[in-house]
């Protein structure tokens, strides 16, 4: 019953459960388990921004400590923490012979360089472990998507899923980088700290206090515009979804006459998303402002405190200068901080989409000590007792029905009747309880889904085409198959002709979903595919509908080669194509309702008999009148 | 790339005003940014000769902080307010364009490349004038005062700065190219990253089928690393960008130092304009440094302005030119006289010499091969394709002159391929006319045989279809098709193909519903089954854009034609030897 439940899961909803946290520390270990590969690299990174911070700070201090004071002013008694630089100076100035202000301009030159070599190589070291780790997280998570069940893609819608496997971790490019930049911003910010809480307390003090304000300001704007931002956002894709709508059915609104309706509408849209846009821009673009503005006023309110305290010499003025350049360097990962915090805010949604994601645990029952196939099977099929529910409402009602190696079976029944759910079944693409389905003999259970659907050769209503060449399509990537196969597969299902046709042979390029293809090409394709594929079992869904008559003949063709030699099972509208078959099942609200030849089905006047005079009714009497 | 920019014109005119106060005011905004180090600079040197008067500098620094703080804020909000102006607009134009637009334009242009035109192409725009325009602006501004403020404090220290300026703007430039072009390659790689997921997610349940699930893995694994290695290749450059910069323009800070340093000790500048010359140094570097972006937002701009006219200037394939004399209600009488029509780029003709008269009331059956010209000729009725001028007439009038709206409200065209909108099952149905009564959607879809489905949903009429709601089957799409041009009660309703997916039972009892509901309105269908056709007053069998055979059933299986063979064919089903038949009439196309 549990499967049951859970193809029952709404997806659509999905959106619910995120926690939308903006620090979701459980995420964040989860992701780090993705990351753990690249641990060298990144604490060689994180070695590295250290060295770059210490030398961002080492440049200001050449600049101030060492020119203007020490050199230029001729301090003494300067008690700023140089690191050393004096006395190295001086040591270089005495054994050199150069001037100390010479020194000093190689020292900062040096310094520059160590700067710039480590700040890269920071930056490098962290993108490629970022890189490399989203990378396996991106491989596991289409892995674990491509082998959900067909129940769960029933139940989901594939562009959603797809975000996940693109945007969302795309998003999560944003974080990681967004916390390295942030550890790039505030390494520099404690160093700084340091250093001012050196030279003097009470300065400090006075530049410490704007913190908690510019934190308090940044926070409350930041709460303030987040919800102006999901607004921006909503109206954007809103936007966007109308216009790629109305682009898709443009031909239903052109013959309805449509576009006057829908472009007022879509103006609306537009009207609404620039308000939004305009209030975030402008809340944005104050927040900015204001911050700089604090900046410009700290160079004031140093002045103010400092001057005094140069006069009474407890501060040196290379001092007070470091104060005004350390400005930057204090407020900046503030600003950054805030910045940062919408993108991780989106990004942690992401995440958490992601691993949502990795959690869908919906999956095929596969056993855990499956059958080994012999090489080649019989191909006898059994339904035994068959039920079957999507949902609440039964599908499948008790089928019993063995079909024996060889024979081929065409299947008949209105629609919802259950004859896709039985192929799709036998397929494997949704969990049958044990012992229902057997394969010459062997529960379907017990054998590897891998391994069933290579026997079972598929054609459904829906099939799809690759791009790729021709050739591709027909091999679907197995090397093993060589061009000569692949051209005896074509001619055999009457593909060949259209597809020598073709400007590039069997390398002609398709496009997506094969739109350089006619219906009844994409079909014989379909074919091709399944004959070089070369499995015991043939399973044929609804494949003859939507196409013309000549092209069906082609195709019956096509099918009497293929069903000949291997099991198969047919499901078609059209009477005329199954007339070959051995046997008839006529299938009617998920029970077997009429089962046996042709002749004797139309002998047995039940469904079958209604359902073939239905579509032959004209055309004995204009037979007769002939 | 000029050209292109100077298009854009057109849009951002109607907003020069907030444009060009935005740049006055951020001349203003500069002059009191460039004051702020001055009053420091002052400060310094009364504290190096030990006077303590600072009252002066520090008011100075924070009203001009004040001052600055209002003065950019409306600078950039009169800048950006009216860049999001012209976004507004330039989309409304663009989607007003793109619903003219017929099907040569859409064979040229896929609904994903539009859609990044849409989005992204008008998004470089807005930004092209927002970002741009301040970040030119203030590039100019803060080279003009800066070095402006450098030489007043000093000429000759000004001459150990400029030399490596000239590197770092050529620097700048040239990398931003190579940066340019791979943002490009990784954008690139997204998307092919993405279209591999979609159609690997849309055909999973062939994949599965065919047990490709590996293969696909390994497909996807190299489209991952091709982006992951330009993902890595592009932020390699700009990390080298972000460190190079920086370090170029520390050669101007080191001849500061050194020949600055000189200037102090020998006494021919003070030690207040040497600390803030840095300040200049730097409000000059700081756009330097964005240079590169500014080229690339301007040639990025170009690019995108270039790709939208590229769409704005497709002139409309059907040019809508109506005149008076045309009746209001088209009656239903058909003539199509001569009609010969080609695709463009097609040197064979999908149509030819058709010649056909339609009486009002008349139901009509065309059949024929796939490729044979059915569509084509349907299509010419409603103008979807550009019908040449003569050839076809409603009531005697040619289809050219009726307005475009009114021709096709009142020939109801029901297409091949079912298109739904996510949206409620009532607006699909009733799609032309939102607020017809739900009593005529129900009766519609009971016309239809629509209803059981619909009464079987949860919501009714307000079960949202389409992409993001309810799955239809096939079937189901193709009768909501039908309903959707069946509530029309045009005059005159044209079916292409429409029952494909629907059982016979269904298609017959619509086509009963049809013949009671539609009493002297003219219906035409195209069909492959004979079964459908029969019933027609005249069938008409094309082939290779020709009429080949018109008549009524009976008169068809008289003579003994294609029509007849068809039925035979369907009749006899497996029976029918048809490779004997294809070498009598030709080849299978």
């Amino acid at each position: 019953m549990s499967i049951q439940t859970k193809s029952n899961r709404d997806y659509s909803a999905f959106e619910a459960d995120l926690s939308g946290a903006i620090l979701n520390t459980r995420l964040l270990i989860r992701l780090l388990k993705w990351m753990r590969p690249y641990w060298f690299t990144l604490t060689v990174s994180f070695v590295l921004v250290c060295v770059s911070s210490f030398f961002a700070i080492v440049l200001l201090l050449i600049s101030s400590i060492l020119v203007i004071d020490h050199i230029l002013q001729r301090e003494v008694n300067v008690i700023v923490p140089d690191f050393g630089l004096i006395n190295l100076t001086e040591g270089l100035a005495h054994s050199t012979g150069f001037s100390q202000l010479f020194v000093a301009c190689v020292l900062y030159a040096v310094a520059q360089l160590v700067w710039a070599v480590a700040v890269h190589y920071h930056r490098v070291t962290l993108t490629h472990a970022v890189v490399n780790g989203l990378r396996d997280l991106r491989r596991d998570l289409f892995q674990h998507l491509e082998t959900r069940p067909a129940s769960f893609y029933d139940n989901v819608a594939v562009g959603r899923v797809m975000t996940r496997v693109t945007n969302d971790i795309e998003a999560l490019y944003e974080l990681l980088r967004g916390l390295g930049s942030l550890i790039g911003e505030f390494l520099p910010f404690c160093f700084a700290l340091v250093v001012m809480l050196r030279i003097n307390l009470e300065m400090s003090l006075v530049l410490l206090v704007y913190l908690p304000l510019l934190a308090v300001i940044t926070v409350i704007f930041r709460r303030y515009t987040r919800r102006l931002f999901r607004l921006v956002r909503q109206s954007v894709s809103a936007l966007n979804q109308n216009l790629q709508e109305n682009l898709n059915g443009l031909q239903v609104v052109q013959i309805s006459g449509r576009e006057d309706f829908n472009y007022r509408r879509y103006q609306r849209i537009n009207a609404n998303n620039l308000g939004f846009e305009t209030r975030s821009m402008r809340h944005e673009t104050i927040y900015t402002s204001f911050n700089e503005n604090i900046a410009s006023m700290a160079i004031g309110v140093i002045l103010w405190f400092a001057g005094g305290k140069v006069l009474q010499e407890v501060i040196t003025l290379g001092g007070l200068i470091l104060f005004t350049r350390f400005i930057d360097m204090l407020f900046h990962p503030i600003v950054v901080l805030g910045e940062q915090i919408n993108i991780l805010f989106r990004a942690m949604a992401s995440g958490e989409r992601i691993f949502q994601a990795l959690d869908w645990d919906e999956s095929l029952h596969e056993p855990e000590n499956p059958v080994t196939l012999p090489e080649r099977l019989k191909g006898q099929i059994e339904f035994r007792n068959l039920e079957f529910a999507y949902r609440e409402e039964p599908v499948l009602k008790g089928v019993s029905l063995t079909i024996q190696p060889g024979e081929n079976l065409a299947i008949v029944g209105t629609t919802g009747s259950g004859k896709s759910t039985l192929i799709r079944l036998l397929n494997r693409f949704y969990d049958v309880p044990d012992g229902c389905i057997f394969l010459d003999g062997i529960d379907i259970n017990d054998i590897r889904s891998k391994d069933l659907r290579q026997r079972i050769g598929v054609v459904l209503q829906d099939f799809h085409i690759f791009s790729g060449s021709i050739h591709d399509n027909i091999t679907l990537g197995d090397s093993s198959l060589t061009r000569a196969t692949v051209i005896a597969a074509s001619q055999y299902v009457n593909a060949d002709q259209f597809i020598e046709a073709l400007p590039d042979g069997y390398d002609t390029q398709l496009s997506e979903r094969g739109q350089n293809l006619s219906q009844g090409q994409r079909q014989l394709l379909a074919f091709a595919r399944v004959l070089a594929a070369n499995p015991e079992i043939l399973v044929l869904d609804e494949a003859t509908a939507n196409i013309d008559t000549e092209s069906e003949l082609l195709i019956q063709d096509a099918m009497e080669v293929l069903t000949t030699t291997r099991t198969s099972i047919i499901i078609a509208h059209r009477l005329q194509t199954i007339q070959n078959s051995d046997r008839v099942l006529v299938l009617d609200h998920g029970r077997i309702a009429e089962l046996g030849t042709h002749d004797e089905l139309l002998q047995a006047k039940g469904i079958y008999h209604t359902l073939h005079n239905f579509q032959f009714r004209q055309d004995s009497i204009d037979s007769d009148s002939r | 790339m000029f050209r292109d920019l100077l298009r854009l014109w057109k849009y951002v005119r109607k907003y020069k005003g907030r444009l060009t106060s935005g740049i006055v005011l951020f001349l203003f905004a500069r002059c009191c940014e460039v004051s702020i180090p001055m009053f420091l600079g002052v400060g310094i040197d009364r504290l190096a000769t030990g006077q303590g008067d600072l009252l002066y500098p520090i008011c100075g620094i924070f009203a001009a902080a004040v001052l600055r703080f209002f003065i950019v804020t409306s600078a950039r909000i009169a800048v950006r307010r009216a860049s999001f102006l012209v976004q507004r607009d330039l989309r409304n134009v663009f989607y007003q364009h793109l619903q003219r637009m017929g099907p040569h334009f859409f064979a040229k242009f896929a609904v994903g490349d539009l859609m990044t035109r849409a989005i992204a192409d008008i998004q470089l725009v807005r930004r092209l004038i927002g970002n741009g325009t301040t970040m030119v602006v203030i590039f100019v501004y803060a080279t003009l005062f800066g070095f402006g403020c450098m030489f007043y404090l000093s000429p000759q220290l000004l001459l150990v700065v400029l030399p490596p300026l000239p590197v770092v703007l050529i620097y700048a430039w040239r990398t931003s190219s190579r940066l340019g072009i791979a943002s490009r390659r990784v954008q690139e790689k997204l998307a092919d990253l993405g279209s591999h997921v979609q159609e690997n997610l849309t055909g999973i349940r062939t994949i599965q089928a065919m047990a490709q699930e590996e293969n696909e893995q390994r497909r996807f694994a190299k489209h991952s690393q091709a982006y992951s290695d330009k993902f890595f290749d592009h932020a390699r450059i700009h990390s080298l960008m972000q460190a190079i910069m920086p370090s170029l323009a520390a050669v101007s800070i080191v001849g500061i130092l050194g020949y600055g340093g000189h200037l102090v000790l020998t006494e021919q500048l003070t030690v207040g304009a040497f600390a803030v010359y840095f300040f200049y140094v730097n409000m000059i570097v700081q756009p330097f440094r964005v240079a590169g972006m500014i080229i690339s937002l301007i040639q990025r701009g170009a690019v995108a302005s270039q790709r939208l006219h590229q769409v704005l200037d497709y002139a409309p394939e059907i040019k809508d030119s109506p005149i008076d004399e045309v009746p209001e209600i088209i009656r239903g009488e058909i003539k199509i006289q001569d009609l010969t029509y080609a695709y463009p780029h097609s040197a064979q003709p999908s149509l030819l010499d058709i010649n056909l008269t339609i009486a009002r009331g008349e139901s009509i059956a065309i059949m024929g091969r796939i490729g044979c010209g059915k569509t084509t000729l349907l299509k010419q009725l409603v103008r979807l394709l550009d019908t040449p001028a003569g050839a076809v007439y409603f009531d005697g009038y040619d289809v050219r002159d009726y307005p475009l709206q009114q021709l096709r409200t009142q020939v109801a065209f029901v297409p091949q391929d079912t298109f739904l909108f996510a949206e409620p099952m009532r607006s699909n149905i009733t799609y032309d006319q939102p607020r017809r009564s739900i009593d005529q959607v129900w009766q519609a879809a009971d016309a239809a045989s629509l209803s059981e489905t619909v009464e079987a949903m949860e919501r009714k009429m307000e079960t949202i279809v389409g992409e993001r709601g309810v799955t239809l089957s096939g079937g189901q799409k193709q009768r909501t098709t039908v309903a959707r041009g069946v509530i029309r009660h045009a005059p005159v309703l044209v079916l292409d193909d429409c029952f494909a997916s629907v059982d016979t039972e269904t298609e017959d009892y619509i086509l009963q519903s049809l013949r009671k509901l539609r009493v002297d309105q003219t219906t035409i269908l195209v069909s492959h089954r004979v079964s459908t056709a029969k019933h027609a007053d005249r069938i008409l069998i094309m082939d290779q854009g020709r009429i080949v055979e018109v008549g009524t059933h009976e008169e068809l299986i008289r003579l003994n034609g294609r029509y007849a063979d068809l039925e035979r064919m369907q009749r006899e089903g497996a029976d029918f030897d048809y490779l004997s038949y294809q070498r009598s009439v030709g080849t299978f196309k």
